[in-house]
């Protein structure tokens, strides 16, 4: 199956997304949304580690080091209140752009079919 | 908050910066390691699994690089490096660099010095409390003494009227009176041999208070020091007297000093910031009680009614309304008037009545005789140093914008290895902002260096001035801000040659270089033509200026201007007594008569031209006076010699001769403006004449004296004017004579000596107050238009200079830069003068198109200029010729060199150039 990078736009949503599950380091956040995702989606830890520092940043999520599953010591990642709030709002915004396109491509595939 | 959080991570990034290197080494560590040991799990081989993970990342370089550009330390450290480059960069074309801030740091320089001085002289507000609730009567524009005029027509007012409105301030919440000018004084140190001289005030008890002044030491005058006439000798002393003259000594309150022979007792000592209400370019050392005025200003009548001579401050109350408080002032001021008619009050007499006002005028900034005379220059030099900043400006965007398109590989390299275009551009606007700041420090060494000598030259000479060269922190904001402005101006020229520039290989290719891009020569071309727009302007302003004043100083005056030394003395103040002064004037003109060199002495009350008047009104007899026809005349008293000693010609009937004594008949001399106004038919000579004086008349008209300037340099008309012998007069004022007038045979400085030892030899404790030339004099007179033209010129001086460096430059890069083009057409067949004259003919197009646009301009700006100018037209040929000429001459030179240059190259030189 076709493995891409993730929808433009949608990377950070997609992070906070993982992380409101459960706190985890960099490589645990690609990992989960591969999974998740049934491999649809696999991310670049070019892009996944820079957009978790610019997350960082911005407040959404909180970093700490800790001891990882292999005893190394890890950057673990945590939503934080900005954070979940953030996640809400994208998640709203997201699912109307679906809906709005799913309108669309339905429409014009009606208009197709009479023609 | 976030923010402060990224702050700190911040810095803890730049300060401890091996720490957060190992963090993010470990942090990538260990994802590559989840990575391997992941791959493991799925089969891969330990060497497959660490290639696959590799790859995945990519280059940890790149990936920490994108980690890092997150938080804003790396701009920090971007900008530490570009700064460290923009320092190589200038240090390694230093001609350019020292000429770049040499102009910017004369720009800069000359707008701080201006600006400086307009702060303080036109800007400043008064160092009080609430100084915008002050508002003077009147403008204070005069100061002086006056008889005989109605009150509110004039704006000075008399004693009694000042004290009603102290004692009974209406609406106001307090108001005050001072003297309208500051009287000489006679001062004696106990302890010092020399008397001295110094200016005094003469103050209402509650002054300080209406000022809301407080003083340094002691107190500052009450209203009850000011209550007895001339009973309260006291006095609040400056604090620049009490450090020059009295050493600031701290225990100088309840001290005496002896001033115009009368012990006074010093009350306080003022702030060095404080200068009084009405100031000019002396300040007041002394204010006394008003009530003192008698022995202060010599003499006794002088607080009684018909003397005019207080000007009048009162502190508003502001939620007041100002028409509301000027009908009250005005009716004060109405009822006074028709209390002093007496009983009958003819219809006409109410009617002027009625129209008695003096405009409440606000004094928040002072009443400053400075402002008034340098302010209008002020401004417009304002406004012409900001031009030469502009062509300062103009200049180095120009030469900036040659810099980045010979640079343009360098750009388009960058560019491609993957620097953003906006680090480019920051990095331009680095640069500039570098030299932009280094010229404003170093025009802030010249701003210092100027405004002295400005301040030197308005102050002539005298160094207790109110006003300082000192930068404050306004002053240094300003420099800072107008140094950032210019390093912007010129610093996004390069922006409009990147606009263009795209990163791609075409630009990295020999043959774009050689080719004009007539798109990007545009720039270039348009600031060249506006420097010679602005450049136009500067020197037709300065000619005007220049031509005003020759017309000023050459003018003819009616009396001699180059072999003429004056003296002003003061002889009522050292204790003479009006019985003494006629034995008194008659040594001092035999012993000045006696010096060797000196043709001939003459006494009087101020020099032939004077802004002092002494007036009067006068009867002629024979003449019927029109209604309402204001009879006065401006007089004058003066000695035997007068005349001939200045130079005045008397063009029918006599001057004055010995015979005319004390005793003897009672004869004037009469001015041409006078005579032919009143006796048209020429019989002015023989007629008696009545005049409002202390000495009674009629006074005989012996002589008729040709017209001279009187008042001023500038007046349309002269006012009828009358000579009356200085021995003829009685009263406690008219016998006096201030002024000394020695008409020299050569040189008139050589004799400044002689007779201030003549005068000493009479008697050493005669107060001189100085001495100088009629020249020097005169000057004084034209201070403000010799300011001004002075500073033009050297102004537009300095545009020209800028602009021909300017137009040098870019002709020069232009001529390089073609010079591929040039050679081609050589080896096609132009000749050497064809060449150069394509290369002229460009920069003669643009000083074209500069004049048709600046002339016109010019001509617009100039209408602004009329009311500066004297006896001439501000759109005068002459100078719009001489400075259009100017222009394309300067223009022509600065091209000359880069055509000829452009003339001799060689065709198989340049066609290898590239």
């Amino acid at each position: 199956m076709g493995q891409h990078d993730v929808v433009q736009g949608t990377l950070e949503m997609l992070i906070l997304k993982t992380l409101a599950l459960e706190p985890t380091h960099g490589y645990g956040v690609a990992t989960r949304i591969e999974q998740v995702s049934q491999g649809v989606f696999r991310i670049n830890p070019g892009s996944l580690l820079p957009a978790l520092a610019r997350m960082e940043q911005a407040g959404s999520v909180k970093s700490e080091w800790r001891t990882s599953e292999n005893n190394r010591r890890a950057k673990y990642y945590k939503l934080t209140a900005r954070g979940r709030k953030a996640l809400t709002t994208e998640e709203e915004t997201w699912n109307r752009q679906v809906s709005a396109i799913a309108r669309i491509m339905q429409t014009s595939a009606k208009a197709s079919s009479e023609a | 908050m976030p923010m402060l959080t990224n702050l700190i991570r911040g810095i803890k990034s730049l300060v401890r910066s091996e720490n957060v290197e190992r963090d993010l080494d470990d942090e990538l560590q260990g994802f590559l390691d989840e990575s391997i040991a992941d791959k493991q799990r799925s089969g891969h081989s330990p060497q497959q699994a660490e290639r696959l993970a590799r790859v995945e990342i990519g280059s940890t370089n790149t990936v920490k690089h994108h980690i890092r550009s997150v938080g804003w330390e790396t701009s920090m450290e971007n900008l530490l490096q570009d700064i460290r480059y923009t320092i190589r960069t200038l240090l390694r074309s230093p001609g350019f660099t020292a000429v770049a801030i040499l102009s910017l740091a004369l720009g800069i320089g000359a707008n701080t010095a201006i600006f400086t001085l307009i702060r303080q002289v036109v800007m400043k507000q008064l160092p009080v409390q609430n100084p915008q609730e002050l508002y003077s009567f009147g403008a204070a524009g005069a100061g002086g003494m006056l008889g005989g005029v109605d009150i509110g027509t004039v704006e000075l007012f008399p004693y009694d009227f000042a004290r009603q409105l102290q004692q009974q301030p209406g609406p106001f919440q307090s108001t005050a009176a001072y003297s309208s000018f500051g009287p000489m004084v006679n001062i004696r140190i106990p302890g010092s041999t020399e008397a001295i001289q110094a200016p005094g005030k003469l103050v209402t008890g509650n002054f300080f208070q209406v000022l809301q002044a407080s003083p340094l030491l002691g107190r500052t005058l009450q209203p009850s020091d000011d209550t007895v006439k001339n009973g309260n000798p006291v006095t609040v002393i400056s604090y620049h007297f009490w450090l020059q003259s009295m050493s600031a000594d701290p225990t100088v309150v309840g001290k005496t000093i002896t001033i115009n022979s009368i012990p006074f007792t010093i009350l306080g000592v003022m702030p060095e910031a404080f200068h009084d209400l009405k100031y000019g370019v002396r300040p007041t050392d002394f204010w006394f009680p008003l009530t003192m005025a008698p022995s202060v200003m010599v003499q006794d009548n002088i607080l009684e009614r018909d003397h005019y001579f207080l000007d009048m401050v009162a502190r508003r109350n502001l939620t007041h309304s100002l028409t509301a408080d000027q009908h009250w002032l005005d009716s004060q001021m109405r009822n006074y008037a028709r209390a002093a008619t007496g009983a009958t009050l003819s219809p006409a007499r109410q009617q002027e009545i009625d129209h008695i006002t003096t405009p409440l005028t606000s004094a928040a900034r002072g009443l400053s005789s400075l402002r008034n005379q340098y302010g209008d220059s002020l401004l417009i030099l304002s406004v012409i140093v900001a031009v030469v900043l502009l062509i300062a400006c103009a200049n180095l965007a120009n030469f900036l914008l040659a810099r980045a398109i010979a640079r343009q590989r360098e750009v388009s390299t960058r560019l491609a290895l993957g620097s953003s275009r906006a680090r480019i551009l920051g990095q331009s606007i680095l640069e500039a902002l570098t030299l932009s700041l280094m010229g404003g420090l170093l025009g802030l060494g010249f701003a210092f260096v100027i405004t002295r000598a400005l301040i030197a030259f308005v102050m002539r000479g005298s160094t207790d001035t109110v006003l300082s060269a000192h930068p404050d922190g306004v002053v240094l904001s300003f420099t800072f801000a107008i140094s950032v402005v210019a390093g912007l101006l010129f610093g996004l020229a390069p922006a409009l040659q990147f606009a263009r520039s795209a990163a791609g290989p075409t630009t990295l290719s020999p043959s774009t270089r050689g080719t004009a891009n007539s798109g990007g020569r545009f720039w270039p071309k348009a600031l060249i033509t506006s420097q010679v727009v602005l450049a136009l302007l500067l020197l037709v302003v300065a000619g005007l200026f220049l031509r005003t004043l020759r017309n000023l100083q050459d003018q003819s005056l009616g009396f001699e201007r180059t072999h003429l030394l004056i003296a002003e003395i003061k002889p009522d103040i050292a204790g003479y007594t009006p019985e003494k002064a006629p034995v008194l004037n008659q040594r001092m003109l035999e012993s000045l008569s006696a010096i060797p060199g000196v043709r001939s002495a003459a006494l009087a009350d101020t020099p032939p031209i004077s802004s002092g008047a002494w007036r009067s009104s006068m009867h002629p007899t024979g003449y019927t006076p029109g209604q309402n026809e204001e009879m006065g005349a401006l007089l004058r008293r003066v000695s035997g010699h007068y005349f001939e000693t200045t130079g005045v010609e008397i063009v029918s009937g006599r001057g004055f001769v010995p015979s005319d004594t004390s005793t003897a008949t009672k004869v004037v001399v009469v001015n041409q403006t006078l005579a032919n106004k009143y006796y048209p038919h020429g019989d002015a000579v023989g007629r008696t004449i009545g005049v409002d004086l202390d000495t009674n008349g009629p006074w005989n008209i012996v002589g008729i004296a040709k017209d001279t300037r009187t008042l001023d340099l500038h007046s349309a008309k002269p006012e009828p004017l009358i000579y009356l012998p200085i021995v003829q007069l009685t009263g406690p004022h008219d016998s006096f004579a201030n002024i000394i007038l020695v008409r020299t045979v050569g040189d008139p400085t050589m004799t400044t000596r002689a007779v201030r030892g003549a005068l000493h030899s009479i008697d050493p404790n005669l107060p001189i107050l100085n001495i100088r030339t009629m020249q020097e004099h005169l000057d004084t007179f034209t201070s403000s238009e010799t300011l001004i033209s002075r500073l033009t010129s050297t102004f537009a001086i300095l545009a020209v200079l800028l602009s021909a460096i300017g137009l040098y430059g870019v002709m020069s890069f232009n001529v390089a830069r073609r010079t591929n083009e040039i050679g081609i057409r050589m080896a096609l067949g132009a000749s050497n003068s064809g060449v150069q004259w394509m290369v002229l003919r460009e920069s003669l197009w643009l000083l074209a198109i500069g004049l048709a646009i600046g002339l016109p301009a010019t001509l617009i700006v100039a209408r602004f200029l009329r009311s500066q100018l004297y006896q001439m037209s501000p759109f005068d040929p002459v100078v719009f010729a001489a400075a259009t000429i100017g222009i394309a001459i300067v223009t022509i030179m600065s091209t000359w060199l880069p055509s000829r240059r452009a003339a001799s190259i060689d065709p198989m030189v340049a066609l290898r150039y590239e």
